[in-house]
């Protein structure tokens, strides 16, 4: 598929799931199992994506190589948790990368 | 019929009261847009997943698979599970748009983005309809413009940034993030690991397919978790 008609695609699914259940009012409800899976959603979802990438493909590779970014995920995983805000702790650890980086 | 002409003062307000709730989307949009750049996909078309999706994380998702050649059903697939948490919300503002005009039900719910849901929930109860829907219109064109011009910054600056600067760290750190947010209880965290742990193993599996089992077989983990544990307290944002 080209890249275009995938992201119309993926578009056109993300639209349905918005507007499914307002257009079709009151004839449709989703089963209390399903809605409470729905909840868990969010952090399998975020986790699948953030993990392989943090391990920056070379899984295995030599542990000092990766301390700086091990460093910098732990010091924005403690602001995000302390003031739940994602810009904050993007900054944190973007700055502690680079600060290891210049100093090393 | 009632009455839903356009209200000036509604939709205003809507538009200023987002303001707090669309800024921190700025830095998330810009790396997004670096991302699209560095990526190798024809910018341009990369970047209309801002106006046809309008959602941050799976557009990120999506770019990132798309970038690394994994299949078109994989992409979708992964897009359809980030944001089935819009059928959530679109089953909570249910009853709040249900007179609403028909012509907004249509375009409504493209606009139903995180924040201008979060904005939406917390608007007084004795709000009338036309202020309510005019509001939320206000609220969604602000978030959509602060998406388009941040993402479109990030494509256009990604130019001049360099490898070494390391920015497409960002991604999992922004995705990390996310996932502290979500979680909101014990069975959460079981969720987390659970896809965490499947992502990693199954990072050589054809096509990015390991994040797909990975968040299916969270979502089952966090959901048979949150039946084992109970309704354990959950915080509300």
């Amino acid at each position: 598929m080209s890249l275009f008609l995938t992201i119309l695609s993926a578009g056109v699914i993300t639209y349905v799931t918005r507007a499914s259940l307002i257009i079709a009012g009151d004839r449709v409800t989703l089963p209390g199992q399903v809605e409470r899976a729905l909840k868990y959603v969010a952090p399998a979802a975020f986790a699948a994506i953030a993990a392989p990438a943090l391990l920056g493909g070379d899984q295995f590779a030599a542990f000092g190589d990766d301390m700086p970014r091990i460093i910098a995920v732990l010091l924005a995983g403690v602001v995000i948790a302390r003031t739940r805000s994602v810009p904050l702790s993007l900054f944190a650890g973007m700055s502690a990368l680079w600060l290891i980086l210049w100093v090393s | 019929m009632a009455d839903f002409s356009f209200d000036r003062h509604a939709f205003w307000a809507g538009f200023r009261d987002i303001v707090p709730l669309a800024v921190p989307g700025i830095p998330f949009g810009f790396v997004l847009g670096v991302v699209i750049a560095e990526s190798g996909l024809d910018r341009f078309v990369a970047w209309l997943s801002s106006p046809l999706v309008l959602a941050g994380a799976s557009q990120l998702a999506a770019i990132e698979l798309l970038a690394e050649s994994a299949g078109a059903a994989v992409v979708l697939v992964t897009v359809a599970f980030i944001n089935s948490r819009h059928l959530m919300y679109s089953a909570v503002l249910r009853p709040t748009f249900s007179n609403f005009p028909n012509w907004f039900k249509i375009i409504g719910p493209y606009l139903l983005i995180d924040q201008a849901f979060a904005l939406a929930i917390t608007q007084p109860d004795d709000t009338d309809d036309r202020a309510r829907m005019w509001h939320f219109l206000g609220s969604g064109a602000l978030v959509w413009l602060v998406w388009m011009v941040s993402t479109g910054m990030g494509v256009v600056v990604g130019d001049i940034t360099k490898p070494e600067w390391q920015l497409g760290f960002a991604v999992p750190l922004l995705f990390g993030g996310l996932m502290i947010i979500s979680i909101t209880n014990r069975a959460g965290i079981v969720a987390a690991v659970v896809g965490a742990v499947v992502a990693v193993l199954g990072a050589d599996l054809p096509q990015g397919s390991g994040v797909l089992l990975a968040i299916v077989l969270g979502v089952v983990a966090g959901g048979f978790a949150d039946t084992r544990l109970g309704a354990t307290p959950e915080a509300t944002p």
